[in-house]
């Protein structure tokens, strides 16, 4: 399988006024093409951060600080080679070390973001169609001659920008974006499409909408489909129909997916590989089976562990005992950040645990001295180590 | 832009309210006679009649019914001789005349082509300007909104009156400072094209003046002092709309940010925008008439010109001053009122918001 984006030490920080946020932090990760890559982890643990610092939309006071995003693109890693070797390895190209305007120009055609909540994903003043023929729009005119203005804008000129804010009638949307737009709803299983397409979102259902949301992501032709917690907002059944939707569209098109949720039903029913998040870090990776039945880390043990079971009725599920710690860099210290957390803490913990290779597979890492070496009751952290 | 609901809404509201079916007959009433003023005045309204031995003395008529008495001292045979006159309203001057016997009402129906035009012309410059300098600053955010809004507040710290005079001061060298524009009813009248069958006052109108003086220098001045309204409201707006969803989307298509501003943050903000339109009208058509009672429009036929100067006839008679005055209540009332229905149709939780 043909790698196709390869994140390395992705560090994203956040410099409000009450100090520095360190919400993601050293991240690394590779996804094949065509397979379904997992993050998940508890609320504010920085899997959206993640997502969000991929397409660069990171807001202010965000800031991407270090790390570099390889994603492969051999046409332009072609053209930039000679100009701009360092951010070209092999048919991978790096979108940090590339020029801003180049970037943008990537943004629908590399990545597209799938939001949580459908309902507020939408502008309630434009019709569904018209927002999906606008993402088709835009990839046009990214993919256009950047050097012919008439190419970019097909005769929308500053006049017609003028009107089309006035008038509703003069609205920018081609006959061949709206067949376009219709043609993606239809894809995604909306029933009637050519009608819906005149709708307003407040006429879809959320299942529907998130359809559309998915129609309006596939309509820039994306290398990655980011969907950030696509089934959070939506009923129980209306979900098992989106990740089938999100399957299907894999399964036709070979398309690549970054699912990120914090529902391990989710990842297990979906994913070929997961990443564990924990504040801000990716502290356990590995396949399905890694994470689910030979995982490392006590996080993702705990996590799993808090699962509920059918085929057992009786017993407590077992949460894991505290909170995500404040990811505020003045409190976060020199250690595994679960330590404080963890049943199987150790005198070690106190000092930051590298990525460790699991079983020596390159493809299975933890950030757990447990990768190395077995639990040690004899070095385990008295209880109360962190309460004073 | 509008939808059916809108619609819908618009029209629940206005049913209910009584207060928005006066206010919007009276703004009808007052656009259409205004607007078509060469039709209704009934005499031109700069027409003097103050009796030059071949006409009649018209001056300081009261309105009908009305009657004024005054102690005249004449000199007969050579002795004072003190004598009461009575002065009695005539039917053909329904409000009155002034102290050239010039017809008030047709002079506030010309008058109010002045403050409306002001007042439309002048929120519509200030929306121009103050809605894209308030989205701008609340979408950017940061260092761009400190110094564009910083800039609005240098404005806000003037008074608007202190600060229209001195802009007024500073514009009204230029060449532009009044406009005299033709009369499109005046000229239609006169004019061989339209045949006289389709203007049955065409003589009536064909007498009236020929043109109307449009204040420039005002318009823009009262433009300008009134953007900051629409770019603090807009700023409110662009700042929660930012936050939406549906802009992130965007973003992550690749969407342009003047197009996420059309597109997006424009439509979600309109409606305290139309809100604060209209309350603007009021206020700038107010301010007009505060410029014009002091001398600095440029022009001698408007409402608050004509306060000036039957003020300082008001011991000769009261309706000279009144009657444009109540013109002027009507219409910043007739606004509010339709104001008022706009906010609570388009969004009950907002409050109006106007400087006045």
């Amino acid at each position: 399988m043909t790698e196709i984006l390869r994140v390395e030490g992705l560090t994203t920080r956040f410099f409000t006024d009450e100090g520095q946020i360190n919400a993601v932090e050293d991240v690394d990760f590779r996804i094949h093409e065509g397979e379904i890559f997992g993050i998940v982890g508890e609320s504010g643990s920085g899997k959206s951060v993640t997502a969000l610092s991929l397409v660069d939309i990171v807001e202010k006071p965000g800031q991407i600080v270090s790390g570099r995003i390889w994603l492969r693109n051999p046409h332009l890693a072609d053209s930039i080679r000679s100009d701009n070797p360092d951010a070209v390895d092999g048919e991978m190209v790096d979108l940090r070390s590339i020029n801003p305007r180049l970037r943008r120009a990537l943004r629908g055609s590399a990545f597209s973001m799938i939001f949580q909540d459908p309902m507020s994903s939408f502008n309630p003043s434009i019709t569904v169609g018209e927002q999906i023929a606008e993402a088709v729009e835009v990839q046009r005119r990214a993919k256009a001659n950047p050097r012919s203005t008439a190419s970019r804008t097909q005769g929308f000129g500053l006049g017609q920008f003028a009107m089309a804010t006035v008038l509703p009638s003069k609205r920018f949307v081609t006959p061949a974006g709206r067949d376009r737009a219709i043609e993606l709803l239809e894809l995604v299983g909306i029933p009637d499409p050519a009608q819906r397409a005149e709708e307003y979102p407040h006429q879809f259902s959320g299942g529907m909408l998130q359809r559309a949301m998915i129609a309006q992501a596939l309509a820039s032709e994306p290398d990655i489909l980011l969907a950030d917690e696509p089934t959070t907002a939506l009923d129980v059944t209306i979900q098992a129909q989106v990740l089938e939707l999100l399957e299907e569209i894999r399964d036709r098109t070979n398309m690549t997916i970054l699912l990120i949720t914090h529902n391990l039903g989710v990842i297990a029913r979906t994913c070929d590989r997961v990443g564990v998040m924990y504040a801000g870090e990716m502290v356990e990776r590995g396949t399905l089976t890694d994470i689910f039945r030979d995982s490392v880390h006590p996080y993702t043990q705990g996590l799993i562990g808090s699962i509920p079971q059918l085929d057992q009725v009786k017993g407590r599920l077992q949460p894991i005992p505290g909170n995500v710690p404040s990811l505020r860099a003045a409190e976060l210290g020199d250690r595994c950040y679960f330590a404080d957390r963890c049943p199987k803490a150790m005198k070690r913990c106190l000092e930051k645990p590298p990525m460790f290779d699991v079983d020596g597979s390159e493809k299975h890492r933890a950030k757990c001295y447990l990768a190395e070496q077995p639990y040690d009751e004899g070095d385990a952290l008295p209880e109360d180590y962190f309460d004073g | 832009m509008i939808s059916a609901r809108l619609r819908r809404s618009l029209k629940r509201e206005f049913r209910q309210s009584r207060m928005a079916q006066v206010g919007a007959l009276i703004l009808v009433v007052i656009f259409i006679t205004t607007a078509f003023a060469p039709f209704f005045a009934p005499h031109d309204p700069t027409e003097q009649r103050i009796g030059t031995g071949t006409t009649e003395d018209m001056s300081y008529l009261p309105p009908p019914v009305f009657s004024t008495t005054e102690n005249v001292t004449v000199f007969e045979d050579g002795e004072r001789v003190t004598r009461e006159v009575t002065t009695q309203g005539n039917w053909s001057f329904v409000l009155g005349t002034d102290r050239h016997g010039r017809d008030i009402l047709s002079r506030i129906l010309y008058g109010g082509r002045v403050s409306l035009s002001v007042g439309l012309v002048g929120a519509a410059l200030a929306a121009l300007i103050g809605v894209p300098w308030g989205l701008a600053a609340g979408f950017a955010g940061g260092r761009v909104d400190d110094t564009l809004m910083r800039w609005a507040d240098v404005m806000l710290a003037f008074p608007s009156l202190v600060l229209a005079i001195a802009l007024v001061g500073i514009f009204r060298g230029t060449p532009f400072h009044t406009r005299a524009i033709g009369d499109p009813f005046v000229w239609a009248a006169n004019s061989d094209f339209v045949p006289n069958i389709l203007i049955p006052r065409a003589g009536h109108v064909a007498e009236m003046p020929e043109s109307m003086t449009f204040p420039v220098t005002v318009t823009i001045v009262v433009a300008l002092v009134n953007t900051v309204w629409f770019a603090r409201v807009a700023r409110g707006e662009a700042i929660s709309v930012r936050e939406e969803d549906y802009i992130k989307a965007a973003r992550s298509m690749g969407t342009g940010k003047l197009t996420i501003l059309r597109k997006h943050v424009l439509p979600n903000s309109m409606t305290p925008i139309i809100v604060l339109a209209t309350i603007q009208v009021a206020a700038i058509i107010l301010l007009e008439s505060a410029l014009s009672y002091l001398g600095f429009s440029g022009i001698s036929l408007s409402w608050g010109q004509d306060i000036q100067r039957g003020q300082s006839d008001l011991r000769r008679g009261w309706w000279m001053a009144t009657m444009p005055g109540l013109a002027i209540v009507a219409a910043v009332v007739a606004v509010n009122l339709v104001g008022d229905w706009l906010r609570d149709a388009l969004d009950p939780s907002i409050e109006g918001e106007g400087g006045v």
